[in-house]
């Protein structure tokens, strides 16, 4: 099985190499791809002196952009399964085989790394969100999620396919709702997950409510259209 | 319709005008979206010469006043055009991205001399 881990990296010069070295040593077998989101800092030069493989956009498209190019890469290599993997270092890479494990065993579309399952609580607002959010996908999709907002998600091959010929499939809670809604099979295994490990969050309260906006219109309206 | 709206309208109409003209003078916007803005310019001018076109319809649709007539359809054509504005925009985006992910993907291609389907 070839799996992927696709690595969106937007101005990670500061944990990128540790994120890629950590990743291969857990997991030698497994090939990685560093997209680099047309980063402004030092993230290009890293790739380069460290040998990393990677590829750049020229702009700065965002996440999903980036992410979507990734899939573009796996599915023209053949790739099995690719596996959405944080620059910053909170994904932690033991976990990629035993999702690929689910993947294969379960006969699963998509597998999520869930931190409700290996015990943890997402507390505050952060949780409350979170809880809304497994509402929503329950009601529309069909699926429980323990962990919706979780990055960490392995994918399969026909939904490599959707998301490299598919239009406005972001990496998120959202089009696992829809794919679900179309017949994805959707599990989830238990992972921890670590804080970041340097750069800069998203998560100030403006993206935040944009985050919380797009996801619950985009299940509850916009994917009955899709 | 008040003369001193008819006068508004008669400026707007020539500011617009000069405007858009001097922006194709300049390169600045293709005659293809410019179109939009000349036929308001002498849409506004009609209204402002013949103020009877707006008072019929004004009439026809029951308004009280004229004035609001122009109000309104000013600002209905305004949103139709924002509207179209935003699908276009969104569909430049999507193909901003599209190219950007394609020359990404052939830049890495030739870099690793190999095409789909070769290993690493």
């Amino acid at each position: 099985m070839r799996i992927l881990a696709i690595i969106p990296a937007y101005n990670e010069e500061e944990c990128l190499e540790d994120t890629v070295s950590s990743l291969k040593a857990a997991c030698p077998d497994v090939d990685y791809l560093v997209v680099n989101d047309g980063s402004s800092d030092s993230t290009e030069d890293v790739c380069i002196s460290c040998g990393l493989n990677h590829m750049r956009l020229p702009i700065n498209c965002g996440l999903a952009t980036a992410f979507q190019a990734g899939m573009k890469y796996a599915f023209r290599h053949d790739y099995d399964a690719a596996v959405q993997f944080d620059a910053d270092g909170q994904h932690l890479p033991e976990y990629i085989l035993p999702m690929a494990q689910a993947l294969d065993d379960q006969d699963a579309d998509i597998v999520i790394a869930s931190r409700v399952l290996a015990g943890e609580k997402i507390s505050g607002a952060r949780g409350a969100g979170s809880k809304l959010i497994s509402l929503l996908i329950h009601l529309t999709g069909g699926v429980r999620l323990t962990d919706p907002t979780s990055g960490m998600r392995m994918y399969g091959r026909k939904t490599i396919e959707t998301f490299s010929k598919g239009h406005d499939l972001t990496p998120e809670p959202d089009t696992v709702a829809l794919l679900a809604r179309k017949g994805a099979t959707v599990v989830e295994v238990p992972a921890h997950m670590q804080e970041r490990q340097g750069g800069e969050s998203y998560l100030d309260l403006s993206h935040v409510i944009r985050y919380m906006a797009r996801t619950c219109c985009s299940i509850l309206f916009f994917q009955w259209f899709r | 319709m008040s003369v001193t709206l008819r006068i508004l309208c008669v400026l707007g109409s020539a500011i617009t005008f000069a405007v858009i003209a001097k922006r194709i003078k300049k390169a600045k916007v293709r005659i293809d979206d410019s179109l939009f803005w000349i036929v308001f310019s002498f849409g506004l001018l009609v209204i402002a010469v013949f103020p009877d076109i707006p008072r019929f319809l004004a009439t026809l649709f029951g308004f009280q006043a004229t004035s609001n007539f122009v109000f309104l359809a000013v600002i209905m054509l305004l949103l139709l055009r924002e509207f179209s504005n935003t699908m276009k925009i969104s569909m430049l985006n999507e193909r901003l991205n599209e190219l950007a992910q394609e020359q990404a993907l052939q830049a890495k291609e030739e870099e690793d001399g190999d095409g789909p389907h070769a290993k690493r």
